[in-house]
């Protein structure tokens, strides 16, 4: 009720053409996924990709559809339908988080070269900023992209790499000076066929099970010039700002995913009974049931306005990061207080709702964690 | 070959429709294309694109049909005809199949692919009655199809013994099984061409006829009622023999299945 405001037939066809493929080609393989550990990116992708599922809002020129912020909203709360937090993350590095720098910045070649084939799911990728001593304080990152006649020569280490198994090239933040500040770093396209480039491991998570993570090792890599993205120097920023894209891509699964949490745990309290009652008829838990679905319409509300702000070219910075910081606190609270409402059962690993409490604990703390988000927050007001 | 698909718009079934006094209560009903009926435009656009065939849709009923005209034309359907005509609320198969005919005999068509029946009333009538005032030949529950030539095609049924392989003059009429295909999901390019294109509104005047000439339905669904859930199996434990002699006795006893 109310999103014929902000969506038109054309947004609801797209709603319906994402959920028909969410129903069909990826929930019916979600618990195989996450039993491997592992999604076939380059067999997904290539559908998603033909489809036109994966540039949204991209120019048409490089495999993108040219539309606006409404349609990528529309899928992103597709995508939130899907049964885990793992795939919707995995489609969310190659469309918000890893290609938005080399669309903005990126040169003609770039583009054609890697942006183009991401976007028709020819190839995967995956964001490579996060390192074993370079979380939340991005700045402290210590592999180094040494420049050489017509290379750069890349060593270091990333660490938990979303996609990192199976990409086929990364948006890597290398430092490439060593002076203070933040116009030291530089934003990279690095094939992963290249000498030099290892997964050391892949991880073992608690949550996002289908999702591969990987530590990644790089070894004297040379990579030419060209893929340098934008300007030696100004990766730090160019990062932050596609950040922006990755955080706000966040809301949408966050808020979809929420209410449908709370709407399953509904049904699940409407046949439960105890005491001779079903449980939904307690009072204590239908409060704290709308609580949630307050919350979860505030923070849903809050992304419709980043959207009309980001169709205004304005900033969001503040927005995003309060969204994401409310997202975090609301996943977490949300999943753990359902679980609780499932007793034993939602204890067990075949319910769905214990596969989302693992899941859902991850958003407080990657992505930028709640911690950092507050303190962005604080730094726009100034204080 | 120019080629007429039929297309209806049925309740969702995956939603809990509830029933009130015998009628289906509409309030929050939400609607789809019919299943049988996505296969007959997914088997149309494929013809399309083998063989250059040219794909009209036609749909009966509202502006509310629009938005499935849009799915279908995002599918590759290249020109879509809406019957909007409120007279024929409460229609039958032999009214639809009749105001069919009218449409077909406004085009130069060489085949109708109609879905084999609707998920709603699971009838299974239209496209054969539609044959029948074509006087046309028809084959019913079909699962593949191919251009033979530029006036014969030849399409497998399914029959109750087996797979039959037809060859079929055209013009003709073809109702088709879920097997037959896997119906394409729409494309983002798709759905963005498809909401340029015009839908071609005609009621029953411009279509050259009138609720007399179409007839009144035959038949009129006076109630509906759910179906009742299926009630779980019994579950037996102990040897072969005491088993078997306690199943025999259900079934020729209480089942009554032996006669």
């Amino acid at each position: 009720m109310g999103s014929e405001i902000y969506f038109n037939k054309e947004h609801e066809l797209v709603r319906k053409a994402v959920r028909d493929f969410v129903k069909k080609e990826i929930n019916p393989h979600v618990d195989d996924w996450e039993e491997e550990g592992m999604i076939p990116l380059h067999e997904l992708f290539k559908k998603m990709g033909e489809l036109g599922f994966l540039g949204i809002r991209y120019n048409e020129e490089y495999g993108g559809e040219g539309l606006d912020y409404w349609y990528e909203t529309v899928v992103l709360e597709e995508c939130a339908r899907i049964k885990c937090g793992g795939v919707p993350m995995a489609i969310s590095v190659q469309s918000n988080m890893a290609t938005p720098a080399i669309a903005q910045y990126g040169s003609e070649y770039l583009k054609q070269t890697y942006l183009k084939p991401a976007l028709k799911g020819d190839m995967v990728t995956a964001i490579a900023v996060t390192e074993p001593d370079a979380g939340s304080d991005v700045a402290a990152l210590k592999t180094t992209a040494v420049k050489q006649g017509d290379h750069y020569i890349l060593n270091g280490s990333k660490t938990f790499i979303t996609n990192g198994l199976q990409a086929d090239f990364l948006t890597l933040l290398a430092r490439t000076s060593d002076a203070p500040g933040y116009h030291s770093f530089s934003l990279f396209v690095v094939p992963t066929n290249l000498p030099g480039f290892q997964v050391s491991k892949k991880m073992d998570k608690l949550g996002m099970r289908s999702s591969d993570t990987a530590e990644l090792y790089f070894d004297n890599m040379k990579i030419p010039v060209e893929n340098l993205i934008g300007i030696e120097g100004e990766g730090f920023i160019q990062q932050m700002q596609q950040f922006q894209h990755e955080r706000f891509a966040v809301l949408p699964l966050t808020y979809i995913s929420v209410k449908d949490m709370i709407f399953e745990t509904i049904e699940h309290l409407k046949g439960r009974i105890v005491f001779g009652k079903p449980l939904i008829k307690k009072q204590v838990l239908r409060h704290r049931l709308a609580h949630w679905l307050a919350q979860a319409e505030s923070l849903q509300q809050l992304a419709y306005h980043i959207v009309r702000m980001k169709m205004k070219g304005q900033d969001v910075t503040r927005q995003i990061s309060m969204g994401k910081l409310l997202g975090g606190d609301l996943l977490n609270d949300v999943s753990s207080g359902c679980l609780q409402m499932y007793g034993g059962m939602g204890f067990m690993n075949d319910m769905r709702i214990s596969r989302l409490f693992r899941d859902s604990r991850l958003l407080s703390i990657g992505g930028g964690a709640s911690e950092v988000m507050s303190e962005i927050i604080t730094k726009t007001y100034g204080f | 070959m120019k080629i007429l698909t039929t297309v209806k718009k049925v309740v969702d079934v995956e939603l809990n429709i509830h029933i009130e006094n015998g009628a289906i209560v509409e309030d929050g009903l939400q609607y789809v294309i019919n299943a049988w009926d996505e296969n007959a435009v997914e088997a149309a656009v494929v013809l399309k694109e083998n063989n250059g065939a040219q794909t009209t849709l036609v749909s009966i009923g509202g502006e509310d049909n629009t938005d499935m005209i849009r799915k279908c034309y995002a599918m590759g359907i290249e020109n879509a005809i809406l019957i909007d005509e409120p007279s024929l609320a409460g229609a039958d198969s032999f009214v639809y199949a009749r105001v069919l005919q009218k449409v077909y005999e406004t085009g130069d068509y060489d085949l109708v692919i109609a879905g084999k029946q609707a998920q709603d009333t699971d009838n299974g009538q239209t496209g054969i009655i539609l044959s029948k005032y074509l006087d046309l030949p028809c084959v019913s529950n079909v699962i593949s199809m191919e251009v033979m030539d530029e006036t014969h095609i030849k399409v497998s049924r399914l029959g109750d013994g087996g797979i039959e392989i037809v060859e079929l003059a055209l013009p003709a009429v073809v109702t088709v099984s879920d097997s037959i295909n896997e119906p394409r999901l729409p494309a983002m390019r798709g759905i963005m061409m498809a909401k340029k294109k015009k839908i071609e509104i005609m009621d029953l005047a411009k279509l050259g006829t009138s609720l007399d000439e179409v007839g009144g339905a035959k038949s009129q669904i006076v109630e509906f009622m759910k179906s009742k859930t299926r009630q779980g199996g019994q579950k037996f434990e102990g040897d072969a023999a005491e088993i078997t002699t306690r199943v025999v006795d259900l079934l020729a006893n209480e089942a009554k299945v032996f006669i």
